[in-house]
């Protein structure tokens, strides 16, 4: 491959002194006064010839740093650095002179990039031309607005036509018809086969624009390659969903369940069994284990898992490596019938690196098929399946809970709440044959209280005809229960029923509430804490706040 | 070893276009423009004149050559050294925004404010030798070896922005300092004292030879005995060796600076 920009093994340093005095007392007492900062450590990276390739990375990651050493404006530490044809830097002050006229700067920056007089004359017209200027041209720069400036600089850059292009957050200031404009300018450039070296922090700038990525984080290389795939990584970082060691693991730690096998009474132990190895050069064989997670929650659980022989066929795994290639983990379900009810879960492989517990998805392949544990777990329909590739639980009621919340008011410090609950073919003759508690789960903490309900009798179901045209008996299918806010903590809680039956059934599900206008929903002041129902996503939550 | 000078050799042109931006940038905004560049220093002139002749009468003439007409040509060797090595020792500092933006060979911007000072310099030379064509009615082939004390001036010039600009980049302090030597310097060296009048000091000969080490003295009186007293300076081979070695010893120095200093000062600008 043809390379327009080659950087090998590429590191900066800068000193950082507390003490003015710093620089001449270390000379003299040969001490060292200093602290280092590495901008940039140990970067290797191609900028192949006729791309345009983006660096991401956010403010003060040591993209600019590498730029300026690319330019030649900075010196690095360490390594080397090689470019092949002419090159212009641009960046939102571009050089520009403040004092001189826009006029003189186009002359002035062309002398500096290196080129005649006359040949900068013979550009003349384009550059005013794409600066937008217009009689503006003549005027000291000094009283540019920050876009005019930009504008200008853009102008001159890409019009003295180098072979490669350093843009750095310079399309930031200008106005979108004015990007829009440079971007246009910047694709015919591709077309010409030059090559142009994007710098920004925004994905989208650089998802649309670039065909290459690379991504810089505290100095590091952290991806380099596809932009889509780059980008996509860039942004789960940013937005907080994925760290760092999560996404650079998922490039060398190779996972592959290849077998879950149930075993024990009731099936409800399972066994997961695969391969499980680091595929670099530097594996540093930290510790391993399981997380599970509960998809809409996030709550987790953590499994240890223990490393064995890979028998398995894979000539990928580097032989040495094969005695801890493979994995088991077993999970008795049973101890996990708390966090286990009706969601969807999904398994990572968590893989500890210097105290952070870095995170990839347990994959599964396209041949594995789900394991239905019929009878583990009685309560509720569990399966194992493959979510995404990912190795994931689907836990399900056998049976679906009608339920709704009626009505919801404040009687001193207890929330009172009456609504509809019955399951189909589930009769309920006797106010015995039916429990009901509400749950009320902090969506932080996890912290649950429960609170029973009392069943009220009522013709109501069994009476209509629509509603239960087999004419079952649905006659303890009202409740009511009293929360009392005085013995919850703040935050905001979800809440859940759990339907028991005489018959042994059980069923999880959140509280339905949709008749809005029979809520009592505002603001509540309960002793130092206040209270607010909310129904907004039609699931009752109650919110309780510090005074 | 000579590096950095190969490279202002080979861009002489951009060091050319570039002190001119750098004239248009001075004069920016001005209606009068490069006119103060002549202004200025004869203002100067005028003023050390009224101070020495009216002031402190001792404006008699030096060595038959009339006081105004002396000073004012020592005086233009002076500014063009005073001011090319004020402006080339700060050349990094003051054009750190060029620096920190645009990739170019920055080891020519001493070059580019020496070259400046050059030809601020040469429009005052040229009026200043006709003016004193004109006064003392004479005119000699002498007046040619100005070009010859020009060239040293510049080739010193050279050396000591090349010496004190990347210092200067690192250090702030050592910039003012230089400004008081500049100071010093200008009332150390005889230029409106001559040196004659040291001849008189029995028992303080030796500040006559330390007063020519100072290379400055070398140009300055070189000015003076082209103009007045039609003395070559092949006439006195010791000291234009000293002067000579000096420079050599300057550049190779600034050259070991620079590329010393230069991944130093990239950082700390």
């Amino acid at each position: 491959m043809e390379y327009a920009v080659s950087v090998k093994s590429l590191s900066k340093k800068y000193k950082l002194y507390t003490d003015k005095w710093g620089p001449i007392k270390e000379v003299i007492s040969k001490k060292k006064l200093h602290n280092e900062f590495l901008a940039l450590n140990n970067i290797s990276l191609d900028f192949p010839k006729g791309e345009s390739i983006g660096v991401l990375g956010k403010n003060g990651s040591g993209k600019s740093t590498l730029l300026k050493i690319i330019t030649g404006i900075a010196e690095p530490s360490n390594g080397n650095v090689d470019v092949r044809g002419s090159l212009v830097f641009l960046d939102v002050s571009s050089g520009i002179d403040a004092e001189l006229s826009g006029y003189d700067n186009i002359f002035m920056k062309g002398t500096l990039l290196g080129y005649s007089r006359e040949e900068m004359q013979e550009k003349l017209d384009d550059i005013i031309d794409f600066s937008e200027l217009e009689e503006f041209i003549h005027q000291p720069v000094k009283n540019y607005s920050s876009g005019m400036r930009a504008k200008l600089g853009f102008a001159i850059s890409v019009n003295v036509n180098p072979d490669i292009l350093i843009v750095d957050e310079a399309l930031a200031v200008g106005d979108s018809i004015f990007r829009e404009k440079c971007m246009k300018k910047m694709n015919e450039f591709k077309e010409k086969g030059k090559t142009i070296i994007f710098v920004s922090h925004d994905k989208n700038a650089v998802e649309s624009f670039c065909s290459k990525a690379a991504w810089i984080h505290k100095g590091q290389l952290v991806m380099y390659g596809e932009s889509k795939e780059v980008c996509r990584d860039y942004q789960l970082f940013m937005s907080g969903k994925r760290s760092i060691e999560s996404i650079k693991a998922e490039k060398t730690l190779i996972n592959m369940v290849e077998e879950v096998k149930t075993e024990g009474q009731y099936n409800s132990k399972i066994r997961i069994s695969g391969k499980l190895y680091e595929n670099s050069t530097n594996s540093s064989e930290g510790s391993y284990r399981i997380k599970l997670i509960n998809n809409r929650t996030r709550q987790h659980v953590t499994i240890p898992i223990e490393r064995n022989r890979y028998n398995g066929e894979d000539s990928e795994i580097p032989k040495e490596r094969l005695s801890t290639a493979g994995f088991t983990a077993s999970v008795q379900l049973e101890e996990y019938s708390q966090f286990l009810l009706p969601d969807n879960y999904s398994f990572y492989i968590q893989l500890s690196q210097d105290g952070n517990w870095a995170e990839v998805p347990l994959s599964a392949g396209k041949e594995f098929s789900a394991v239905q544990l019929d009878s583990s777990l009685p309560k509720f329909r569990t399966e194992i399946i493959t979510l995404n590739d990912q190795l994931s639980i689907k836990v399900e009621n056998h049976k679906k809970l009608n339920e709704q919340v009626n009505k919801i008011w404040y009687e001193e410090n207890y929330l009172c709440l009456e609504g509809v609950a019955y399951v189909k073919e589930l009769e309920t003759t006797k106010e015995s044959d039916v429990s009901l508690n509400l749950i009320l789960k902090n969506k932080e903490t996890y912290e649950s209280k429960s609170f029973k309900a009392t069943m009220l009798y009522t013709k109501e179901i069994t009476d209509n005809s629509s509603l239960n045209p087999e004419k079952k008996n649905y006659d303890y299918s009202h409740f009511s229960c009293k929360v009392c806010l005085d013995d919850l903590g703040e935050g905001e809680l979800e809440a859940y029923f759990h339907f028991e039956h005489l018959s042994g059934a059980e069923i999880y599900a959140s509280a339905w509430a949709s008749l809005f206008q029979n809520y009592d929903t505002a603001l509540r002041e309960i002793g130092h804490k206040t209270a607010e129902v909310k129904t907004v996503s039609k699931y009752l939550t109650i919110e309780l706040k510090k005074k | 070893m000579f590096m950095i000078y190969k490279e202002m050799w080979n861009r002489r042109k951009m060091i050319h276009t570039l002190s001119l931006q750098e004239m248009k940038r001075e004069y920016a905004g001005t209606v009068l423009g490069a006119f103060w560049g002549l202004v200025n220093p004869l203002m100067r002139i005028a003023v050390f004149w009224f101070v020495f002749s009216v002031g402190a009468r001792a404006g008699g003439p030096v060595n038959g050559a009339p006081f105004i007409a002396w000073l004012s040509i020592g005086m233009v060797a002076w500014f063009l050294l005073n001011d090319g090595f004020k402006l080339s020792q700060k050349s990094f500092r003051s054009k750190r925004n060029i620096i920190k933006n645009t990739p170019f060979p920055i080891s020519i911007l001493p070059a580019v404010q020496i070259a400046f000072a050059f030809y601020t310099h040469l429009i005052l030379l040229v009026v200043m030798l006709v003016i004193t064509a004109i006064g003392l009615k004479s005119i000699s082939f002498y007046w040619l070896q100005i070009l010859y004390y020009d060239f040293a001036a510049l080739m010193l010039l050279i050396g000591l922005g090349a010496v004190t600009a990347p210092i200067v980049a690192v250090s702030k302090d050592f910039g003012r300092f230089l400004d008081t030597i500049l100071v010093f310097l200008f009332w150390m060296t005889p230029i409106f004292w001559s040196i004659e009048n040291l001849k008189g000091l029995e028992q303080l000969w030796f500040i006559e030879y330390i007063v020519k080490l100072n290379p400055f003295h070398y140009i300055v009186q070189g000015y003076r005995d082209s103009v007045f007293y039609q003395v070559g300076f092949w006439e006195q081979p010791v000291y234009t060796l000293y002067f000579w070695g000096l420079v050599f010893f300057l550049l190779i120095l600034g050259n070991y600076l620079y590329k010393r200093m230069k991944p130093i000062f990239l950082d700390l600008l």
